[in-house]
């Protein structure tokens, strides 16, 4: 009684008022039964091939999900980009689960399609809302810089009429030397504003994340060495390759660990030290940089990804290190997370979920 | 740099930006005052229970120990509490209200808020007048 419900409820109901679209799709790559869910959002499709329904093609798709379950008889999870409806792309998560007979022939397989475009949508505007607040940051953050260094020029000038009011011929050199020196730091905030501001399209190709690790350990393993400061690389074996920008990510990392040996020189503690990990966590591909140097307090911590904040002094950092690796990380769909206790150390971490890292641009794709 | 003609009221500056000392010293060095510099908080913490100021001037924004932290502390502990804080800062929170920030510095650690607050650059005149009204 209770299983004529059940098979009742599945066909009449759950068939036909389920919000996803399933089809059954024969050996020939044929359409032969839908819901109506798949009725709605492709205009039908019973007896035609599935390709042409889905994405519009006259020849089955390369790397066909559907033929490989037919041949090892496995259950297929995967996000495809479907037809372009009026101009816009549209996305889906496409659950592939072969229907086996008891002498295990498969007839067909039931497909069954989520339309995610509109979480893809809000995903997109949600990058975009955090690409468009660090610009907001940026503003506030060059008046904050600027405000410094017109201190600065004011500074000199007062130093300078303060000797010649003095006839000190001292002060009016330092004077002369403080209005050099902010003159000198208004170029290098411009050159490296402009460098973060310009607009950037991550190049994104299939990337080993260690051997970006590798190479930026190689980049620095000497200077750490020189400063007694010993440099660690932790490595997970067989990571998964990732689509990122090497360049953009190679230069996140490398202000990390110029970083961390910075926050480990300043510190007197024996036996310091900075590792740097990759690692595969939830479905995201990480890569940290920890030191055990001086840490930062709640109200530093809080500022290191603002633009011209810098801890280095005037002569070391402009305070663009973090936010341009911010916004590389964000650009790669990822976060920067931070961890730190004054006089222990800090870690930092990117974390890029995999889902949300870039696809191969079009031109690319050949 | 240190004036040292007795008499003169103390003032230590606190900065990480060796411009911004060098101008506030020598402003206040030309109004009369003798002047001691630091260049973060923990320095600043050494020198203000040395030398035990009649005024300092602070930075926000410092490596290792910010102005945040030290002002707290400074205001906490029985020896400094008392001495006059003037916050000189390029820090643009809350739309430039110093208002906010002000409160910010002194409401969650229920100590004084601080007694004068000049945004970056500053304006002179303004700023050796407080200073002299601070000090009278």
């Amino acid at each position: 009684m209770v299983e004529d419900c059940l098979s009742k409820f599945v066909q009449e109901q759950l068939w036909n008022q389920v919000p996803v679209a399933i089809a059954l799709i024969d050996r020939d790559f044929r359409i032969s039964e839908i819901n109506s869910a798949f009725k709605e959002q492709y205009g039908g499709g019973v007896g035609r091939p599935c390709y042409e329904v889905y994405k519009g093609r006259k020849s089955r798709c390369k790397n066909c999900a559907a033929a490989k379950s037919f041949s090892d008889g496995k259950t297929r999870v995967r996000e495809e980009k479907g037809r372009i409806d009026e101009g816009e792309q549209r996305y889906y998560i496409v659950h592939m689960i072969p229907l086996r007979q008891p002498d295990g022939h498969i007839p067909c397989i039931v497909e069954m399609s989520t339309d995610i475009t509109l979480t893809k949508q809000l995903e997109h505007d949600k990058i975009e809302a955090e690409r468009l607040a660090a610009v907001g940051q940026t503003v506030a953050g060059l008046a904050h810089g600027i405000k410094n260094v017109l201190m600065g020029l004011e500074g000199g000038m007062y130093v300078m009429r303060s000797g010649m009011d003095r006839s000190d011929e001292e002060r009016i050199k330092r004077g002369c030397q403080m209005l050099e020196d902010n003159v000198a730091r208004i170029s290098t905030f411009v050159k490296e504003f402009l460098q973060f501001a310009r607009g950037h399209t991550p190049k994104v190709k299939l990337t080993d994340p260690n051997k970006i690790a590798q190479k930026v350990y190689d980049m620095f393993y000497q200077k750490a060495a020189m400063a007694g400061i010993g440099l660690k690389l932790n490595l997970q074996e067989k990571i998964a390759m990732a689509m990122m920008d090497e360049m953009g990510i190679l230069d996140c990392v490398s202000n990390l660990v110029s970083n961390a040996l910075d926050a480990c020189e300043i510190s007197d503690k024996p036996g310091r030290s900075v590792s740097l990990s990759t690692l595969d966590e939830h479905g995201a591909l990480v890569i940290e940089v920890a030191d055990d140097g001086v840490g930062m307090d709640y109200e530093v911590k809080k500022k290191v990804f603002t633009n011209f904040f810098s801890t280095k002094g005037s002569d070391k950092g402009t305070g663009l290190g973090l936010l341009t690796t911010s916004k590389i990380v964000q650009e790669h769909g990822g976060k920067v997370s931070v961890e730190s206790e004054p006089g222990k150390g800090s870690v930092f971490r990117l974390v890029f979920p995999r889902d949300r890292l870039p696809t191969m641009h079009k031109k690319e794709e050949g | 740099m240190t004036d040292s003609n007795e008499g003169r009221k103390k003032i230590l500056v606190i900065d990480d930006e060796p411009s911004v000392v060098i101008y506030l010293e020598t402003l206040l060095q030309d109004n009369g005052y003798n002047t001691i510099s630091a260049s973060n908080g923990n320095d600043g913490m050494e020198k203000a229970l040395e030398h035990h100021p009649d005024l300092i001037c602070l930075d926000i924004t410092m490596p290792e120990k910010s102005g945040v932290s030290f002002y707290r502390d400074i205001r906490k502990n029985e020896e400094t509490k008392d001495i006059p804080v003037v916050i000189v800062t390029a820090v643009t929170y809350y739309g430039g209200d110093p208002e906010p920030f002000k409160n910010f510095l002194s409401s969650r650690h229920i100590v004084p808020a601080p007694d004068a607050f000049f945004p970056k650059p500053i304006d002179k005149k303004e700023f050796i007048s407080k200073i002299n009204e601070l000090l009278a």
